[in-house]
């Protein structure tokens, strides 16, 4: 290592080396990542731009009507879809509803303790929230079965077993993947005993209208942009995007925290547009 | 219930709703010397044990064994954060359900349930951890059930989980724990019930012990059984932790880098 440049290094072993290394990733993180980046590298082996693979797995959970576990990179989000009926709201009798939450339990990384769900998985829910309902993943309209007496809630919840960074983007193919694997049984209204009855026998898949995508990206000591940022990257960021995209490349939501110029951030959303056509058609064909 | 579960830490649905009530209910009945889904009394469900698969954790475990799934990592040991001055360590088990890991809707912070359940991996794990030499620490197991086929069988999955994982963890074990869970159903003894089987028992045991030492850590019977039953239990139990035993060991094995 350089910073002991002065005194003439003995030879170490290659558990020496790395017990090191990880001494100095723990104690400077900064310059550890800057070192990476000046050969043009990331910590994980990646290049600033390159994105880490994706991994779409659904339908494994039998207690839900509608599962997905989806890896990006090491970090893992497994979403379950639990439909119930209840009565619709008085002034949207035919609306029903999309409850999703996202909980990041203290499994996933010493970050966070057990409890309540922290500041950031607060966060994380709302803005998923926002985007399921600004897309119409599923019409509220398409959830009723009686119009002012029963409509279906759909809970959508998902639980990261690994946080090692971005967990938006996984959560987001997560919950739209669960929702995509989604079956109701079919559900009748019965006017005499006002109960809805259902039959297993008949099974039918959401109305999807859209397939929304989202990517992130960070940007590092004010130059590198670093797409997809780990766990380790996150904390050191001075600005950080998420841009959310359709299937057909309409761009849904854009934020950005922190500082930076107009034209990186339309560089950043034209490299989301292409990236997400491509990665749509692999994680929303699967099923 | 319907007034107090808002919670605006998180997003709320309807004040109330209910799981669908299905017209063609097929009841699942099971009934001495009746057919298990291919399975003898005597046999468990297969193990599929994966150690080191949460990356941000110490140690970690994921377990599957047919439905039930459960995911296991273990954190330390790190520095307490009570103040008191401890010479042993704490072992802190937290168990935790998905939402969507049971037949109905587990809303989160409802019950006690996995209360329960923690108390008792705790139990099974504690003789086994040498905490004598992690002074003024805390290793904190944390357990997400992500399905749930049965509470013996997650308690007792839950327990090899988290062994499995402490030993991923590298924290020092007098031995191994695996656990086997057994239910009374009629005059039969069956091993590692499914949620419908265990329904269906006068009685239930969850024993977990340290095969290769001999020893048993915990037990926990439930429901009504003769004492010559529970005997029968825990030594059908007893025999099949043997051979959970050398899956585990080998799944950790096969987890080593070889260098």
């Amino acid at each position: 290592m350089a910073s002991t440049s002065s005194v003439p290094d003995a030879p170490i072993s290659t558990e020496e080396a790395a017990l090191k290394a990880l001494t100095f990733q723990r104690l400077h993180p900064k310059a550890f990542l800057e070192r990476f980046l000046a050969e043009n590298a990331r910590p994980d082996g990646r290049e600033p731009a390159e994105w880490r693979d994706v991994s779409v797995n659904v339908g494994s959970i039998s207690t839900a009507d509608g599962s997905a576990l989806v890896r990006l990179g090491d970090t893992t989000v497994v979403c379950g879809v639990k439909a119930e009926i209840a009565e619709p709201e008085l002034d949207s009798p035919e609306d029903g509803f999309l409850v999703p939450n996202v909980d990041l339990p203290a499994i996933c990384s010493p970050r966070f303790r057990p409890g309540p769900p922290s500041d950031e998985a607060q966060v994380l829910s709302d803005r998923l929230n926002e985007i399921l309902v600004a897309t119409e993943v599923v019409s509220t309209r398409s959830l009723c079965i009686e119009s002012g007496k029963a409509v279906w809630v759909l809970y959508i919840d998902a639980t990261c077993i690994n946080y090692d960074g971005n967990a938006f983007d996984a959560t987001l193919i997560a919950m739209v993947a669960a929702l995509q694997n989604t079956r109701l049984p079919k559900a009748t209204f019965d006017e005499d005993t006002g109960k809805v009855v259902c039959t297993r026998k008949e099974k039918t898949p959401l109305q999807i209208g859209r397939f929304p995508l989202s990517v992130s990206f960070g940007i590092f000591d004010g130059t590198h942009v670093l797409t997809d940022p780990t766990s380790f990257e996150e904390p050191l960021l001075d600005t950080t995007f998420t841009v959310v995209v359709d299937e057909n490349g309409g761009v849904v939501s854009v934020v950005q925290l922190g500082l930076a110029s107009q034209d990186v951030l339309q560089k950043c959303i034209a490299t989301a547009k292409s990236r997400c056509i491509e990665l749509g058609k692999q994680v929303y064909a699967a099923s | 219930m319907a007034q107090s579960n808002f919670d605006r830490r998180r997003i709320n649905g309807p004040e109330e709703s209910f799981p669908p009530v299905f017209a063609d209910d097929e009841e699942t009945f099971v009934k001495p010397g009746a057919s298990r889904h291919g399975r003898a009394a005597q046999d468990i469900r297969p193990i599929f044990l994966k150690p080191g698969l949460i990356n941000q954790a110490n140690g970690s475990a994921y377990i599957e064994t047919e439905k039930t799934k459960i995911a296991c990592a273990v954190y330390g040991a790190r520095q307490s954060r009570s103040t008191t001055y401890s010479e042993k360590g704490r072992l802190n088990v937290e168990v935790k359900f998905t939402p969507f890991s049971c037949q109905r809707r587990r809303a989160p912070m409802r019950d006690a349930e996995d209360r329960s359940i923690a108390v008792q991996i705790h139990q099974a794990l504690l003789s086994s951890v040498r905490l004598g030499l992690l002074p003024k620490s805390t290793v904190d197991i944390f357990i997400i059930i992500i399905e749930n086929d049965g509470i013996e069988g997650c308690v007792a999955s839950g327990s090899i989980a988290a062994s499995a994982a402490l030993a991923d963890a590298g924290i020092e074990m007098l031995g191994l724990v695996v656990s086997c869970s057994a239910c009374v159903i009629g005059k039969e003894i069956w091993l590692d019930p499914t949620e419908d089987e265990a329904k269906q028992a006068t009685g239930t045991l969850v024993y977990a012990g340290m095969p290769a030492l001999g020893s048993v850590t915990s037990i926990w019977q439930t429901g009504k059984l003769t004492a010559q039953e529970v005997f029968q239990c825990m030594d059908a139990c007893q025999e099949r932790c043997t051979d959970i035993h050398l899956v585990v060991a080998q799944a950790l094995l096969d987890s080593t880098p070889s260098s």
